[in-house]
């Protein structure tokens, strides 16, 4: 029995800690919305596009969805620079965490625009809706409401996967959990109390994005 | 002068001809009956009406003037003279029943939104639904969907009425609550055109039947002649089939 549990050593780091959980949600934040118009952009392109932006597009998916992150993102790290473009490790996380969400967001908002009930069209035609009413009252509101529970998983898996950003020494929630332990040597206390952070972060996440889709757009989504 | 006519009306899906010149009228406040087999081309005539699918030939006159298919403004206006409701509820299933039966009248008809929904509010009393104005069609039966769409196509107050199959899946009990709908419109004069399986009352209620097989018209009369003396005898086994269920 030689450790003994003790917080006391750790509890002041905790404001440095919740700055790395701040820092955390922000990069998930920024790679899911750039993602969510990659994707969107992606999805448009599968559903609509020619043969040759749809190849480039179904290539690009199947790249950044059949490889792991931490690969994408040393790729971009190391092999940027050799193409002169050099970027902070900051820089290349959230350029590959942002490639990598476009690439699953397409197939999820490509699954949502091709869920549309033709039916429902129908029935917007004959009630004499125009084009534009027709998208806005039926399609719209169908793809936001099919398209909210999946978007919301997918950037709460973003937040936990920020942590790897560590590995390039940014110095978000994981890291700055590092930094903590190789100061304290209180490992138990300090993953503990970060783990304790990730949950805080993505329960307060799934409460907010399931109460909005609740109210906004009637997706059906469970708050716990 | 005919409220609605067919003249030799063609119509395909790609390739597959579909509706091979068919031709019937309808006068102001009559009920029509379309009759026939499946697949013989019935649910495809009231597309045609409602401008969801454009003939190959012939022509579609609506108060004597012809339809310009080509033309969605006009055809838009067109569609304004008519509602349907179709066999299978395609309800928005994002709005309330309540939205679904006033959202036309007042995004399409430019009708001001209190006076509307208090009528879309009597509309679903009226098919037995003044208690789900809130519920959304995922949390009515299929019997109560059909109703509401019942309501929303009234709720346009449109000149023709135009029913595929309302009652074709709709629970047993629910089946004579509609049909006394669709009786209590007919007593108020409204024109319809009335796809049905329900032999009995489309013997009741119609001015006209007209039996269609293969995309054709085969015979057409009033509902006393096509079911006690009809003329063809493709007419005769339909009949004869159908009225021994
Ligand atoms: N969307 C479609 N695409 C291709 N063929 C269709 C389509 N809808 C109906 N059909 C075909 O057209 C024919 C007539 O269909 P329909 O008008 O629905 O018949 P009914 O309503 O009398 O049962 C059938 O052979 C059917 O298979
Ligand atoms: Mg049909």
């Amino acid at each position: 029995m030689g450790y003994a549990i003790n917080y006391e050593q750790v509890f002041p780091y905790l404001p440095y800690l919740i700055g790395g959980a701040w820092l955390s949600l922000q990069i998930a934040f920024l790679a899911f919305v750039g993602g969510a118009v990659l994707g969107l952009l992606g999805a448009f392109a599968l559903s609509f596009g020619g043969p040759l932006l749809r190849g480039v597009t179904r290539a690009y998916v199947t790249f950044f969805t059949n490889t792991p992150q931490l690969v994408q993102i040393y790729f971009l790290f190391f092999a940027l620079p050799e193409a002169g473009v050099l970027l902070s490790s900051q820089q290349a996380v959230l350029l590959g965490m942002t490639l990598n969400a476009g690439a699953y967001l397409t197939e999820i908002q490509r699954a949502g625009f091709s869920s549309v009930r033709a039916a429902e069209m129908e029935a917007a035609e004959v009630l004499g809706f125009t084009r534009l009413q027709q998208v806005r009252y039926v399609v719209l509101p169908h793809i936001a409401r099919t398209l909210f529970p999946p978007l919301s998983n997918h950037y709460i898996l973003m937040t936990l996967g920020t942590s790897m950003a560590a590995i390039f020494g940014v110095e978000e929630l994981t890291g700055r959990a590092l930094n903590v332990n190789s100061e304290t040597f209180r490992s138990i206390e300090v993953f503990t109390m970060t783990a304790g952070l990730y949950i805080l972060v993505t329960l307060v996440a799934n409460v907010v994005l399931a109460l909005a889709g609740r109210w906004l757009f009637r997706a059906r989504m469970r708050l716990l | 002068m005919r409220h609605v006519e067919l003249a030799d009306v063609t119509a395909a899906y790609g390739r597959t001809r579909v509706l091979d010149g068919v031709s019937f009228g309808v006068d102001r406040g009559q009920i029509v009956s379309l009759i026939g087999p499946s697949g013989s081309g019935k649910s495809t005539i009231l597309r045609v009406l409602t401008g969801l699918l454009k003939p190959q030939a012939g022509q579609v006159r609506v108060g004597g003037e012809p339809v310009d298919f080509a033309d969605r403004r006009r055809l838009r206006a067109m569609r304004a003279r008519f509602a349907v409701v179709f066999q299978q509820f395609n309800l928005f299933q994002n709005m309330t029943a309540l939205d679904n039966v006033s959202i036309a009248p007042i995004k399409v008809g430019g009708r001001p939104r209190r006076e509307v929904e208090a009528e879309g509010a009597a509309l679903l009393a009226r098919v037995g639904l003044g208690g789900k104005l809130k519920a959304y069609p995922d949390e009515l039966s299929g019997g109560q969907q059909q109703r509401v769409a019942i309501a929303r196509a009234l709720a346009l107050r449109p000149e023709v009425l135009l029913l595929d199959e309302v009652t074709a899946s709709l629970d047993p009990e629910l089946v004579s609550e509609v049909l006394d709908t669709i009786r209590d419109l007919a007593a108020e004069g409204m024109t319809m055109l009335i796809v049905s399986h329900e032999m009995g009352f489309v013997r009741e209620l119609s001015s006209k039947v007209v039996f269609m097989a293969d995309g054709r018209v085969v015979e057409d009369g009033p509902p006393a002649r096509i079911f006690d003396a009809p003329q063809e005898r493709r007419t005769r086994d339909f009949v004869s089939k159908i009225l021994r269920h």
